[in-house]
């Protein structure tokens, strides 16, 4: 592609630019104190000078190109022969596109063969235009640049000032992605709330947007079967295993290990948490959901399934408890040792101390902790995805099979439908359940977080 | 001379009650330990015995298949290499700089506040979240290609910066401010400072936060679900436009297979999966031992 080509070529001037700002600038050294800016900046800012505005004339010209190449095809006398129907034309149009940047191209449509010579022709001139275009402002730019060499010139704070407003818009990044996701979900959310009712969304308990048409549309995308299936899995199952599991680690190993049991342990722990969560969800199908069906059948259940909510919720909360474990490891570390000293100085045991006194004071950070882990938990994809099942069952058997709001959303967009479908649509709505409830939780968290590490301090 | 009632078979009694129940609570939290790790080596263990056997070259440089006996794993490898540069390319240098704007010269107002906040609750969203972000805005609206390592890259690269921002700022926190005030001394301004003092010290903070936050994004499969990544690619992509897979969905796109002879390659693209982890963690404990100075 010459456009590629423009832009390298307008990097490899600003590098030689760069070079001859810095060379005329040492020129103009004489003696200590004579110049404003070392010669480095000089070249810098020579450099910006010929690279800024030429790229943003090439990132202009690369924007408006193709229109103007699509044009210049129609007008050409070779495009006088293409049928009129709209679909057929633009098939052949894009074939040509194909052959003439390839000429090897396989294509089916003859008309394209003749139309490819002269859209190559086309498309080399308006490159060719653009490549001029770019060199005039890149040289005109360097030129203003270099005519600003002086030695008084404080080239450093303008270079500085560049660099400034880059690391501002680095900074800007993450609001934009904030703002991104919210303007995304809740513009594709409010496309399905105009067909389905938000009440019936929210509080309807049958779930099978496969079937949802017509009138009784509002029936079929009631999703409370979704988020108790989140919260059986995310917030109770998981939660029961992570949280015992969780703390008592972390109280084994701050109050109890030796410090050289504690550095082996705390980093295979750690492990846990790096181990990626389809590892997990091709472990919980494999394993431990035929483990828990041949468990159920042998208590006397008939027919259960493979996949059960059960499997899911243990193998996520054996993925959370080092996050657990971690939270809680900060809150008790927070609390300081006059307590617990004063406490063992009064005659209580060890586990008395920390039962009556750690545990209590450190309770804020824990809970903040256990609120941050629901977060994750109800957000987790791949292993509900793998081993939790797809029917939408409102019930409190853990041996039953259940979905979750994650769940859904992949199995909604992973399909081929056209996509301002409701049924893709809804996706989105749950997405943006998901994003505020994660949210609420996670902003609740860390200021009881903040204002518990406040409080000892 | 002692004391009558601290000799008292009750309060022995008591007292040996209360040791019981002290080494109970002990050998509870052993067990809590023991369990966790037990279920680690569990894991590992099924992986290993399952996987191992199908661990040769030809599996290693193979691509996707639908025969078992021939599926590789060197396609969705490369497929992950492409996306990880992408996402390394995009998320490294806006991360650092982000980290050292906020760290080093952002005014304290409420602009710069809402910017924290945000990227704290960005490191916590559900992964998923951004690949529905990705799906409305790089492919609906933008048109990239779908099922690129590009596309993948940009998601996940929207997902590792906060992690890098966070622990940047830690990095660059954690010089101390002698460095600075020596610098400014000299005659350096505060660009010069930052770029030529603070930011070489914290560069080993920096890059170990990276390299955590780049493991994250390798194993992660829910965001790459939702932009199309789950193509059965039967070539190695040969740029970052080409449709691809990555390890993960790899491993997810072999688990739902039928044929008992996925069993053995889900298992042995897993083994490959973590040791490419391992390499990764160890590359950033090593760094931190290495390199980290203590002030």
């Amino acid at each position: 592609m010459i456009l590629t080509g423009i832009l390298l070529a307008v990097v490899g001037l600003g590098l030689i630019g760069w070079f001859v700002g810095r060379g005329r600038a040492r020129l103009l050294y004489d003696g200590r104190g004579s110049m404003h800016s070392m010669p480095n900046y000089h070249g810098w800012h020579l450099a910006l000078w010929i690279v800024v505005p030429a790229l943003v004339v090439w990132a202009v010209w690369s924007g408006i190109q193709p229109g103007l190449v699509e044009g210049a095809l129609l007008a050409d006398p070779a495009a006088a022969a293409l049928p009129d129907n709209a679909m057929h034309r633009s098939a052949i149009i894009s074939q040509a596109y194909l052959l003439a940047n390839d000429p090897g191209a396989a294509v089916f449509a003859s008309e394209a063969q003749a139309l490819a010579a002269p859209l190559r022709a086309i498309i080399t001139r308006f490159s060719l235009i653009g490549a001029l275009l770019v060199a005039i402002v890149a040289f005109t730019g360097g030129a203003y640049g270099f005519t600003r060499i002086r030695a008084r010139f404080e080239a450093r704070t303008q270079v500085e000032r560049v660099v400034m407003g880059v690391l501002l818009l680095a900074s800007l990044m993450a609001i934009l992605t904030t703002f991104g996701i919210v303007a995304s979900l809740v513009f594709e959310a409010g496309l399905f709330f105009k067909d389905v009712s938000p009440i019936a969304f929210l509080t309807g308990t049958h779930w099978s947007p496969g079937n949802a048409m017509g009138a009784d549309i509002d029936e079929n995308f009631g999703a409370v079967p979704l988020f108790w299936g989140t919260i059986y899995i995310g917030a109770i199952i998981a939660m029961a295993v992570a949280i015992p599991l969780g703390l008592m680690s972390a109280v084994y190993l701050t109050q109890y290990a030796s410090r050289r049991v504690r550095k082996w342990l705390k980093p295979i722990l750690e492990i846990l948490a790096g181990i990626p969560t389809v590892v997990y969800g091709y472990f919980a199908a494999l394993t431990v959901a035929p483990m828990i069906r041949d468990f159920a059948a042998s208590m006397g259940a008939d027919n259960p399934s493979t996949e059960s909510a059960l499997a899911a919720g243990l193998v996520m909360g054996v993925m959370i408890i080092p996050f657990v474990s971690s939270m809680a490891d900060d809150a008790l570390a927070a609390v300081p040792r006059a307590m617990s000293d004063g406490s063992l100085a009064l005659g209580a045991t060890r586990s008395e101390t920390i039962k009556k006194v750690l545990l209590p004071a450190a309770l804020p950070g824990i809970v903040a902790g256990v609120m941050l882990a629901i977060s994750r938990a109800i957000g987790e994809t791949m292993i509900v995805v793998m081993a939790a099942g797809a029917a939408a069952n409102l019930s409190a058997n853990p041996l039953d099979s259940m979905t979750t709001v994650t769940f859904q959303i992949v199995q909604l967009l992973t399909g081929d439908q056209e996509f301002n479908s409701p049924k893709t649509l809804s996706a989105f709505a749950l997405g943006l359940i998901l994003f505020i409830v994660t949210l609420v939780l996670n902003i609740i968290a860390l200021r009881v977080v903040k204002r518990f590490r406040e409080a000892y301090e | 001379m002692s004391n009558p009632t601290w000799q008292s078979p009750e309060a022995q009694k008591r007292l040996a009650k209360r040791h019981a129940a002290e080494r109970r609570f002990k050998a509870l939290g052993l067990g809590a330990v023991v369990l966790s790790v037990a279920f680690l080596a569990l894991l590992l263990v099924i992986m290993l015995k399952n996987g191992l056997g199908g661990l040769d070259w030809s599996f290693l440089s193979g691509a996707d298949s639908t025969n078992p006996d021939i599926a590789g794993v060197w396609g969705a490898a490369k497929g992950s290499l492409l996306t990880m540069l992408v996402t390394l390319l995009l998320a490294f240098p806006m991360g650092v700089l982000a980290a050292i704007y906020l760290e080093e010269f952002a005014p304290r107002n409420k602009w710069i506040d809402i910017v924290e906040v945000s990227i704290n609750n960005l490191a916590a969203v559900p992964s998923i979240i951004f690949g529905l972000l990705g799906l409305a805005v790089f492919i609906n609206t933008l048109h990239l290609p779908r099922s690129s390592p590009m596309v993948g890259g940009l998601t996940l690269a929207l997902m590792t910066m906060p992690v890098i921002v966070i622990s940047g700022r830690n990095a660059i926190k954690a010089v101390p401010p002698s460095i600075r005030e020596a610098a400014y001394g000299i005659g350096a301004s505060k660009v010069q400072t930052t770029f030529h003092h603070v930011l070489p010290l914290a560069l080993p903070g920096i890059l170990t936060g990276t390299i955590i936050g780049m493991a994250r994004a390798l194993g992660e499969t829910a965001p790459l679900l939702m932009i199309g990544m789950r193509a059965f690619v039967a070539t190695p992509p040969g740029g970052v436009t080409d449709p691809s897979s990555v390890l993960p969905m790899q491993i997810f796109l072999w688990s739902d297979e039928i044929d008992k002879g996925f069993v053995q390659n889900t298992s042995a693209a897993i083994i490959v999966l973590l040791v490419f982890l391992l390499a990764m963690n160890g590359l950033a404990i090593y760094l931190r031992n290495k390199f980290e100075v203590r002030w």
